[in-house]
């Protein structure tokens, strides 16, 4: 474990700095720059979205931000060896694939997608006062119902944020995914109900879940585990345990702070939780 | 173990040595007898007819819930352990991820020897580094490699005896499917149907590798069938051959099923209906050449590869004694043909289908044409894993059921144009799972002469592995979150299931070591086995 942690970045120096050598992207032609595209396409599209402004596992790559390095040697590295900890893997692409790729992306321009033009000091407190708080965590504190907010926007465009809290039944967080089932589909945070012998409901999200037993965290934050064959029911439900947050109970101007604040969380490279840039 | 210590006479020794050398020797009278000698699993299936049937008994549907592990093998590698293990004479040879294989004593999971082959750093099997199997002949093990090479090892020792070259794996040619043995002949089937490769099924020498015959799957100029193919796209038209087909040795026809046309998931450079893609072919054991084919998907858009195990079955159809073949297909449909000559006899659906709106009564698809790979996406069912997929159904001669693992999958295709390269990917849409209805799966009992549901018994998530079936009334699968489940064959009712702790991608084996039936299934890198306590 410790030697195949160990190996690939004793291998990046090396590789990054042959990779120096390649072709200056925003010189790519036309032909590579639709071979990239068809790449992206077929490799890339179902985290990052058809047109590369962000899914609901990837980030936006038009926003021009790279949380991972910008210049096309660090682009090159974050998709030949993926991003440990987040869902983007390592990539066994050739070399020239990358490089087409990267010139795909380079030749994008930014999506006119909302501009984020808030106040992230007021978006941190409404992240208190609105209650988002109270559910996702936040460089260690904050709830655990919902998913860890500590690097989301090197993840989620601004626009994939904005229609979460908005809508979030529109499209649920993926949750667990098993490494061993290379076929399967992530669990999501869909509701669960549990329902008792003696009709009492619990409702949480799903951690874990097989044809016997299900692992949860019920709505209240605890962990709760039952064998299948001991209750009555178990009902899922594609519905977020998440309000969605309408223009009543979020305003505009409120909505644009709270995206600021989120914006500004992106972790880092290594693991080590950082508010801010 | 007996200890009286009887004289030794000439006759007795000349008897040891007569047993030692029939219990060393799978010859092809013991593979034609497979049914005959259930504590052995002599090939992929267990017997010819391709049923993953077995008549031992001795765990039945009073006695599965008291099932219990005996031992646990680890390959010690990642990845999807798909291998049927060969049983014979109390020793379990088997085969595991990136080529390696073992054979270990079958009562205890102890090895006797271990092999990995040398592969190449760039292979480019669409799936995963995977293997799923030997075929046994004589002292002989043969294996179909990931740098496609067919291989032969020394039973006793895993020493290599020979090793040929079948194609070029820099064009992506794979093989992942366990071999066939029939007569003096290694078959196999090759896979890179997501490359573009041109599909063939092979059949080599057992004793010398020599090549036999080959029957490419996609016909060349000059070629029946090569009409179905517009301008060069038959080059890159893919139809691999990569899961292990069945035999009758009376008709002397080897039925191996082929897969999707390349590229797999766009079809507007290859007009036609793309023969000998998703097909089920009856080959001639001697020269491989073609007696009949029956193409279940033709032009497929979505990856429906008939790559499932055919299943042979002699019943009595309107009114009169029949050869059978029965397959549920990938693309949603229980079918039933004649084997002697391909006439198609029945289809009938097996959970959600929208690319076809039915089977004609001559067996072609009613194909809904509005669903094709979109810019913006196209949700169609059976999504691309399809209704059900490689992994074995069982087919029990008592209940005269077959059981097949199923998924609910449906799918969006996206349209993705790409071109040519060798070496490369080549599917033309991308494809992901529907983000709405989480699939899920079921071993389902179908009616193998009608394909209508006797029972279904929920798994969680869309399985990976297969069925095994036994005369004592059980019924084993398992699923992709890690259980190994016991059920009733008549009725699906629940009777055992055991966590493993990964998913099972292949179907369970049985055999019979000193009065002891075991059970054994691979998980993660470990095989498992299970007997009664």
């Amino acid at each position: 474990m410790i030697v195949a942690a160990l190996l690939p970045a004793a291998i990046i120096p090396a590789s990054a700095q042959k990779k120096n050598a390649a072709p200056d992207s925003t010189k790519a032609t036309a032909t590579t720059i639709k071979e990239g595209a068809s790449l992206f396409r077929g490799n890339c599209s179902p985290c990052h979205g058809l047109s590369a402004h962000g899914g609901g596992r990837g980030p936006d790559l038009t926003s021009g931000r790279w949380t991972h390095g910008s210049t096309d040697a660090a682009i090159f590295r974050t998709i030949s060896q993926g991003v440990p900890g987040t869902d983007m893997p390592a990539n066994g692409f050739e070399d020239s694939e990358i490089w087409a790729i990267i010139a795909y992306l380079r030749s994008l321009t930014p999506p006119k997608q909302p501009a984020i033009v808030g106040d992230s000091a007021k978006g941190k407190k409404l992240f208190e006062i609105v209650g988002c708080s109270s559910c996702h965590m936040v460089n260690g504190s904050g709830g655990r119902l919902g998913p860890d907010l500590s690097r989301v926007a090197a993840a989620r465009s601004a626009a994939y944020m904005i229609e979460s809290i908005r809508e979030p039944d529109k499209e649920l967080s993926n949750a667990m995914l098993d490494p061993n089932n290379h076929y399967s589909v992530p669990l999501s945070y869909g509701t669960v109900t549990v329902v008792m012998p003696d009709g009492e409901k619990i409702s949480g999200v799903a951690l874990n879940e097989d044809t016997f037993t299900i692992q949860m965290m019920t709505a209240e934050q605890s962990l709760r585990f039952f064998q299948k064959k001991d209750v009555k029911d178990v009902i899922h439900e594609h519905k977020s345990l998440m309000p969605a947050y309408s223009e009543s109970a979020l305003s505009a101007a409120q909505m644009q702070d709270l995206v600021a604040y989120l914006e500004t969380l992106r972790g880092s490279v290594n693991g080590e939780a950082k508010e801010g840039r | 173990m007996k200890t009286n210590r009887p004289g030794i006479s000439l006759l007795g020794i000349l008897l040891v040595m007569a047993t030692a050398i029939s219990q060393a020797q799978v010859t092809y009278e013991r593979l034609l007898g497979a049914d005959n000698e259930p504590k052995n699993w002599l090939t992929y299936s267990g017997r010819y007819s391709g049923w993953r049937y077995s008549t031992l008994n001795q765990i039945d549907t009073s006695n599965a819930s008291r099932l219990a592990m005996q031992w646990a093998f680890q390959v010690s590698d990642l990845g999807q352990f798909e291998t049927t293990p060969l049983v014979v004479d109390g020793v379990l040879y088997g085969t595991g991820q990136n080529d390696r294989a073992f054979a270990i004593e079958a009562r205890t999971g102890r090895a006797i020897w271990r092999y990995q082959r040398n592969l190449p750093e760039k292979l480019q099997p669409c799936c995963g580094m995977v293997n799923r199997g030997f075929a046994m002949l004589g002292e002989r093990l043969f294996m179909a490699t990931l740098d496609a090479h067919v291989i032969a090892l020394d039973a006793k020792t895993g020493n290599l005896l020979w090793d040929v070259t079948a194609a070029d794996y820099h064009k992506a040619y794979t093989f992942t499917v366990a071999p066939l043995a029939v007569k003096n002949e290694v078959i196999v089937g090759v896979s890179g149907g997501e490359y573009g490769v041109r599909g063939f099924i092979d059949a080599y020498d057992a004793a010398t590798g020599r090549r036999l015959w080959r029957f490419d799957t996609v016909p060349a100029p000059g070629e029946a069938g090569h009409e179905t193919w517009s301008g060069d796209s038959w080059k890159t038209g893919g139809a691999p051959a990569w899961i292990t087909g069945a035999y009758d040795p009376e008709l002397n026809l080897i039925y191996w099923p082929t897969g999707n046309p390349s590229p797999s998931n766009y079809g507007g450079e290859r007009d036609g209906d793309n023969l000998y893609s998703n097909s089920m072919l009856a080959l001639d054991a001697d020269t491989g050449k073609l007696k009949w084919y029956y193409q279940f998907t033709p032009h497929d858009l979505y990856d429906y590869d008939a790559t499932q195990v055919p299943v042979l079955v002699d019943a009595q159809w309107d009114g009169r004694a029949r050869k059978l073949l029965i397959q549920a297909n990938r693309n949603g449909f229980f079918y039933v043909l004649d084997r002697t000559d391909g006439k198609f006899l029945l289809a009938k659906s097996f959970g959600t289908v929208t690319w076809a709106n039915g089977i004609d009564k001559d067996g072609k698809p009613i194909v809904n044409s509005s669903l094709q790979a979109s810019p913006e996406g196209t949700r169609v069912c059976p999504g691309a894993l399809g209704m059900t997929n490689w992994y074995s159904p069982s087919y029990n001669p008592e209940t005269g059921l077959l059981y097949v693992a199923t998924s609910t999958e449906c799918d969006i295709f996206t349209s993705a144009p790409q071109r040519y390269r060798a070496g490369h990917d080549f599917l033309g849409s991308v494809y992901v799972p529907d983000p709405v209805a989480r699939p899920t799966g079921a071993l389902k009992a179908l009616d193998a002469l009608t394909g209508a549901e006797k029972w279904s018994f929920p798994y969680f998530s869309n399985p990976n592995g297969g069925a095994l079936s036994t005369a004592g009334g059980v019924v084993f699968g398992g699923d992709s979150d890690g259980n190994f489940i016991a059920l009733d064959a008549k009725t699906g009712r629940h009777l055992w299931h055991e966590q493993l702790g990964a998913a099972v991608y292949s179907a369970a084996i049985t055999f019979e070591v000193e009065g002891k039936q075991y059970v054994v299934i691979p998980s993660g890198s470990t095989l498992f086995a299970f007997a009664l306590p």
